[in-house]
C-alpha cells in the first residue's frame, strides 16, 4: 500500500488515497464514474480527458486513443490511430501509454549541466562530435561512453516535451488528432461545457478573458487528473505483488524473468529496469528513459510512408526540431516502460509488429536472420534497417545482446525460450487479483 | 548522540517531535537562560526559508478560495488587513496593461494547492531592478517571468506566470500562524539579487567586501561586480572558497567584513547556523552519501541536493567558516566556541538533539533540506510548511517554548510579483537599471567595508514574508513598521549586545526594529501546533 500513498502524496492532497477505485469496469469508457479522491483541480481534468466535444470531428476525446481499459494505451492493433477534422488524417506515431510516467524526467542529454538556484548559467549538453556512433552508448560500452552524451527523458517517443502539460498540447492542436486549429478555438469548445463552470469557480471569473492563462489551466488541469488518478499508476501488477512477497512467479515465468535478466541472453533489464530504487521511492519503471536506434522495419500502413523520402527519425525529426542536424542521434526513440506491454496490440514507435512473440523474434533474429525481417534489393541482398537513410543506420544498436550476434549464429533465445520471456511480461500488466485499476 | 548520526526525513522528523525525551536538564541554569537579555526572549530562532514575495504568499491573505477538499482557510473575525492584492491590483494590474509584457501581461491569478510546484522565477540583481520599472511595478513578467517549462513544471505557459499567488488552501500553515502570532507587511530583502546575497545580509548587513578565491572561470559582474574602488560586491550566487560541497566550475568567493557569529562570539553568546544536509557523514536511505546527499518529495517528483553551499553565509567567512563540515564533539558542544571546530556550522539535526537535550542555543539559524526550503523548481509551498509546521510544533512543546521567538524570513523573493517597494540605498554600476542607465536612486549610500560608498547593494529589495511565532508576539497582528533583513540581526544586537552593530557599512545600524511585533509585558499561552501536511491546526 505504500505505493499508494505515494502517489496519493504526489496528488498534494494529503488526502491518503487508501483503495484502487475498484468499480472500474473493462469495457471501453468505463470511467465516466468519478474519482472522489480527486482534487477539484484534477476533476476537471478527468471532464477533458473524456470529453470528445473538445476535437475538431466531435468524435475524438483523449480516452479514444489513450483507452483506459488498455492501460491508457490504444483500443485496438491499429498501427496508427485516425483523426483529423473528418476523422480521416492519421497520426504519425504509435500511441503510447500514459501509464506510468509520473517519474519521467525531463529531457537532457548526458549528466545534468544545471546548477540548483545559481545565477552561474549551466552548461547545456552538447551534442556528440560528428561520427560518435549511439551504438556506443550501449550499455556494456565503456562506461565514460555509456554517461557522456546519452539521451534521456521526456514525454513522447522523441522526447520533445517535459511537462504533461505540454505533452497534452500535442494532440489537442494537431491536425490528424484532435485538430483544434489554435488554443482559442480549443477555449471556445471549452467554454461550452458543462464544466466551464468550474473553471472560472477555480482559476478566476475572468480566466476565459486571459485565453494563455485558460489555456494553461485547462492542460495542468489534464495533467493533474494523470498525476492524481491512481488508474495512472496503480502498481498492482503479479510482479508487484511478487516483489512485495505477496505473490510467486510460475515455473515458467520465473525461467522467463532469468532469461530477461540475463545480460548474454535477453539482456531486456538492460534498457528495460526491472528492479526498484534502493529506498524503494521509484518502484520498476521498466524503462531507463534513455534513448536507442533499434532499426525496426518500415511499416507501410503509416500513408506518410508511402513517401520514399520520408523517415521518421524520432529525436532528429520531423516533430521534433531541435537535432534535426546531428545525425548520430538519427532513428533513436526513446525506451517506453514494458509495464502493461501485453495488453497492446501495437509495438514500436511506428507500430511494425503486432503482437509480443514477434517483436521478441524481431530483437533475437535482427542480426542472425535479417532476412526474415527487411526487403531484398534487386541484387538478392538484405536492406537491413530500411526505415533508415542509409547514413545513420551505424546508430542502430549492435554492441548489446541479443543484437551482437552475427548473421547465421543462433539467436540469443529460441521459441520455447521466448515464450517464457512472454509469459514474464504477463505479470507486469496491472489488475492482477481482479482490482482492476 | 543517537539523533546526531541520524538522517532527517519526514518520518524521522514524526519521530522527534512524537516523543521527545527532554532529559533531566535544570534548564534555567543553563548559559542561555541566565544570560543577560534586554527581553524575555532567551532564544531566538531564525527559519531562512528560499524565494518567495510577500505577494505570492499572502497577497489574497485572509481570504482563500476553499475549493472541496483542500484545507480550509476562514479568518478569524477582527484579522487585521494587509497591504496585498487590492481589487483593482487583481484587475488591472499594471502588469496587465504593461504591452512590454507581451504574452506574459498577466492579472494576479490564485495557484491551486495542486499547483505548488512550480517553476523558478527569475531574481537576477538586475532583472529584479527591470522589473520594478523606478517603482511601477509592471515589468515583471518581462523580466522576471519564467514559463513553466524545464527545470520544474508549472501551470503557466508563459511569463506571466510569475503573477501567480498562494492562499491558504496552499500556504494554510503560514496564515494559521500569522492568525495566531505577528505578520509584517512592511518588510523587504535588504538589497535585490538571489540566495547568496540575502543570507549575506541576514547575518552581516554587508555584502561588500567579496574576495574571489578558488573556483574556475572569469568572475563575471553579475556575479560579484565592481564596487567603483577596486574592491567587489557579490550580488550573484558564488559558492563559498572551501566549501568540501562547492563547486569547482564557478568562481567561489569569501567575505572579508564581519558578522553577527563573530560578535556573539565576543560576548560568549551561543549561537549555531543548522543547516540540511550540512552533516557529510549520513547515508541517505537512498544510498547518497556526503557532498552528494539527495531527498525525494513526491510533489517536487525528483531527487534533490541536501545541501547547497552558497545558502550557508556563514561559510564565506574565515572566521565563522567550517569549510571541511567538522562534526560537534557532542551535543552539549553545540553552539559554543569548545565544538572541537565545527565552529558553530552544524547539520539540522543537530539542532533537535541539541534542543531536546536541554542545550537549546540563544540564537539558531535553521536552513532546510533542499527539498524543503520551498525553492521553485526545487521545492514548492508544501514541502517547506512540512519543514517549518515540524520545527515549530518541535519547538512549542519544549519546556523553553516560553522564553523562544521564531522568526520566519525569507532570502529572496524568487523574482515573484509583489506591489510594493522601497528603495533606501543607491548603487550606480552597469547592472543597475532600476532607475536608469546605470542607475539605483536613492536617498543614501551605504560605505563598503573600506569606508567609501560603493556600488552593488541597491535596495531595499523586493518586499518579503516576516513572520514572529512566539508566545511575545502579539497575537493576529500584522505590523506595517518599514523593516528589512537587518531587522533581524539588530533585534539580536538589541537583545543580547547591549546595541552593539556590526559597523563598518552594515544595514543593520539603519534597519528598522521587529519590536513593534511583540508584547513583552507578558507572554500569551498561545501554542498552535498544526498538521505537518495540511497546515490544520491539530486537535
Amino acid at each position: 500500500m505504500k505505493l499508494r500513498r505515494l502517489s496519493a502524496l504526489a496528488a498534494a492532497i494529503g488526502a491518503l488515497v487508501l483503495f484502487a477505485v475498484g468499480n472500474a469496469t473493462r469495457h471501453d469508457e468505463p470511467e465516466e464514474k468519478n474519482n472522489p479522491e480527486l482534487s477539484a483541480v484534477a476533476e476537471l481534468g478527468r471532464q477533458i480527458f473524456f470529453d470528445k466535444s473538445l476535437s475538431a470531428s466531435g468524435e475524438q476525446s483523449c480516452a479514444t486513443c489513450h483507452s483506459p481499459s488498455h492501460a491508457y494505451g490504444p483500443p485496438n492493433g491499429a498501427s496508427v490511430q485516425p483523426g483529423g477534422p473528418a476523422m480521416k488524417g492519421q497520426g504519425g506515431r504509435a500511441v503510447p501509454s500514459l501509464r506510468y510516467l509520473e517519474h519521467n524526467p525531463p529531457f537532457s542529454i548526458g549528466p545534468s549541466g544545471f546548477i540548483p538556484d545559481n545565477d552561474e548559467p549551466g552548461t547545456s549538453p552538447s551534442p556528440p562530435k560528428d561520427g560518435t556512433k549511439p551504438a556506443s552508448f550501449a550499455k556494456n560500452s565503456t562506461p565514460a561512453g555509456a554517461e557522456a552524451n546519452v539521451p534521456q527523458g521526456g514525454l513522447d517517443w522523441d522526447g520533445r516535451v517535459d511537462t504533461f502539460q505540454d505533452q497534452a498540447k500535442g494532440p489537442f492542436l494537431d491536425p490528424n488528432e484532435m485538430a483544434n486549429s489554435s488554443p482559442e478555438a480549443l477555449l471556445g469548445k471549452l467554454q461550452k461545457t458543462a464544466y466551464a463552470d468550474g473553471f472560472r469557480k477555480l482559476f478566476g471569473a475572468a480566466v476565459f478573458d486571459q485565453p494563455e492563462l485558460a489555456f494553461s489551466e485547462a492542460l495542468f488541469a489534464l495533467s493533474r487528473f494523470q498525476v492524481e488518478d491512481p488508474s495512472f499508476h496503480p502498481y498492482d501488477s503479479k510482479y508487484d505483488e511478487y516483489l512485495a512477497g505477496k505473490a510467486s512467479l510460475t515455473e515458467r515465468e520465473m525461467r522467463g524473468l532469468k532469461l530477461f535478466e540475463d545480460p548474454k541472453r535477453g539482456n531486456c533489464a538492460a534498457c528495460h529496469i526491472h528492479k526498484a530504487s534502493r529506498d524503494g521511492v521509484f518502484q520498476p519503471a521498466f524503462t531507463d528513459y534513455q534513448f536507442v536506434s533499434l532499426g525496426v522495419p518500415r511499416n507501410p500502413e503509416i500513408l506518410a510512408n508511402s513517401d520514399p523520402r520520408y523517415y521518421d527519425l524520432g529525436l532528429c525529426g520531423p516533430l521534433r526540431k531541435d537535432y534535426a542536424r546531428v545525425g548520430s542521434y538519427c532513428g533513436l526513440f526513446k525506451t517506453p516502460t514494458l509495464r502493461n506491454v501485453a495488453t497492446r496490440s501495437v509495438f514500436f514507435h511506428n507500430g511494425s509488429f503486432k503482437s509480443l512473440e514477434e517483436v521478441l523474434r524481431f530483437y533475437v533474429q535482427r542480426e542472425t536472420q535479417p532476412e526474415k525481417w527487411y526487403p531484398k534489393r534487386a541484387d538478392g541482398s538484405v536492406e537491413k534497417y530500411d526505415d533508415l537513410p542509409a547514413a545513420y543506420r551505424g546508430n542502430v544498436d549492435v554492441i548489446d545482446a541479443p543484437f551482437d550476434r552475427k548473421r547465421g549464429d543462433l539467436p540469443s533465445l529460441n521459441d520455447s525460450e521466448i515464450a517464457d520471456v512472454i509469459e514474464f511480461l504477463k505479470t507486469l500488466n496491472d489488475g492482477f487479483r481482479g482490482h482492476k485499476p | 548522540m543517537k539523533l546526531l548520526k541520524r538522517p532527517f526525513l519526514l518520518t524521522a522528523a514524526a519521530a522527534i517531535t512524537g516523543a521527545v525525551a527532554w532529559g533531566t536538564v535544570d534548564l534555567t541554569l543553563t548559559a542561555q537562560n541566565v544570560s543577560e537579555t534586554a527581553t524575555p526572549i532567551k532564544h531566538v530562532v531564525v527559519i531562512f526559508g528560499e524565494n518567495v514575495s510577500f505577494d505570492h504568499y499572502f497577497g489574497a491573505y485572509p481570504k482563500a478560495l476553499n475549493p472541496i477538499g483542500q484545507p480550509r482557510f476562514m479568518a478569524k473575525q477582527a484579522t487585521p488587513a494587509v497591504n496585498g492584492l487590492t481589487e483593482e491590483l487583481l484587475k488591472n494590474n499594471p502588469n496587465f496593461t504593461n504591452p512590454v509584457n507581451a504574452a506574459g501581461a498577466t492579472n494576479p491569478f490564485r495557484l491551486d494547492r495542486t499547483q505548488a510546484f512550480t517553476a523558478d522565477q527569475s531574481h537576477g540583481y538586475q532583472a529584479e531592478q527591470q522589473a520594478f520599472n523606478n517603482g511601477a511595478m509592471d515589468m515583471f513578467p518581462r523580466y522576471t517571468g519564467n514559463t513553466g517549462a524545464v527545470p520544474g513544471p508549472g501551470p503557466f505557459h508563459t511569463k506571466g506566470l510569475v503573477m501567480g499567488y498562494y492562499d491558504g488552501n496552499t500556504v494554510t500553515a503560514l496564515w494559521n500562524y500569522a492568525q495566531n502570532f505577528a505578520l509584517s507587511d512592511n518588510s523587504f530583502g535588504t538589497t535585490f539579487g538571489p540566495s547568496t546575497p540575502g543570507a549575506i545580509n541576514l547575518i552581516s548587513g554587508q555584502t561588500n567586501g567579496g574576495v574571489r578565491s578558488g573556483g574556475e572561470g572569469e568572475v563575471r559582474p553579475s556575479t560579484a561586480l565592481d564596487d567603483g574602488f577596486g574592491g567587489l560586491t557579490i550580488i550573484g550566487d558564488p559558492d563559498p572558497s572551501d566549501d568540501a560541497c562547492s563547486t569547482t566550475r564557478s568562481p567561489n568567493f569569501m567575505l572579508t567584513g564581519r558578522n553577527i557569529g563573530d560578535l556573539l562570539n565576543e560576548k560568549k553568546v551561543s549561537w549555531g547556523w543548522f543547516q540540511g544536509g550540512f552533516d557529510l557523514t549520513v547515508t541517505n536511505p537512498n544510498g547518497t552519501t556526503g557532498c552528494a546527499r539527495t531527498s525525494y518529495s513526491p510533489i517536487v517528483g525528483s531527487y534533490v541536493k541536501d545541501y547547497m553551499p552558497h545558502h550557508e553565509p556563514f561559510q564565506y567567512y574565515r572566521s565563522t567558516a567550517n569549510p571541511k563540515h567538522v562534526r560537534p564533539k557532542s551535543v552539549v558542544s553545540i553552539g559554543t566556541s569548545d565544538d572541537a571546530g565545527a565552529n558553530h556550522q552544524y547539520d539540522i539535526n543537530d539542532f533537535y538533539a541539541a534542543v531536546s537535550s536541554g542545550n537549546f542555543p540563544a540564537v539558531s539559524f535553521l536552513k532546510a533540506l533542499g527539498i524543503q526550503d520551498g525553492h521553485p523548481g526545487l521545492s514548492d509551498p508544501l514541502d517547506e510548511q512540512t519543514f517549518i509546521t515540524t520545527v515549530l510544533n518541535f519547538l512549542q512543546k519544549s519546556p523553553e517554548w516560553k522564553s523562544t521567538a521564531v522568526i520566519l524570513a525569507y532570502d529572496d523573493s524568487d523574482g515573484w510579483y509583489d506591489h510594493a517597494a522601497r528603495i533606501v540605498n543607491s548603487s550606480y554600476a552597469a547592472l543597475d537599471l532600476l532607475s536608469g542607465s546605470a542607475t539605483c536612486d536613492a536617498p543614501a549610500a551605504l560605505p563598503g567595508v573600506a569606508g567609501k560608498p560603493v556600488n552593488g547593494r541597491c535596495g531595499h529589495g523586493p518586499r518579503l514574508p516576516l513572520l514572529v511565532v512566539s508566545p511575545y508576539a502579539k497575537p493576529n497582528f500584522v505590523d506595517h513598521t518599514p523593516t528589512d533583513q537587518t531587522s533581524i540581526i539588530r533585534f539580536i544586537e538589541d537583545n543580547w549586545l547591549g546595541g552593539q552593530r556590526i559597523g563598518n557599512g552594515s544595514f543593520d545600524e539603519r534597519a528598522g526594529v521587529i519590536n513593534n511585533m511583540f508584547d513583552f509585558s507578558g507572554p500569551t499561552n498561545s501554542v498552535l501546533l498544526l498538521d505537518t501536511n495540511t497546515g490544520l491546526p491539530l486537535k
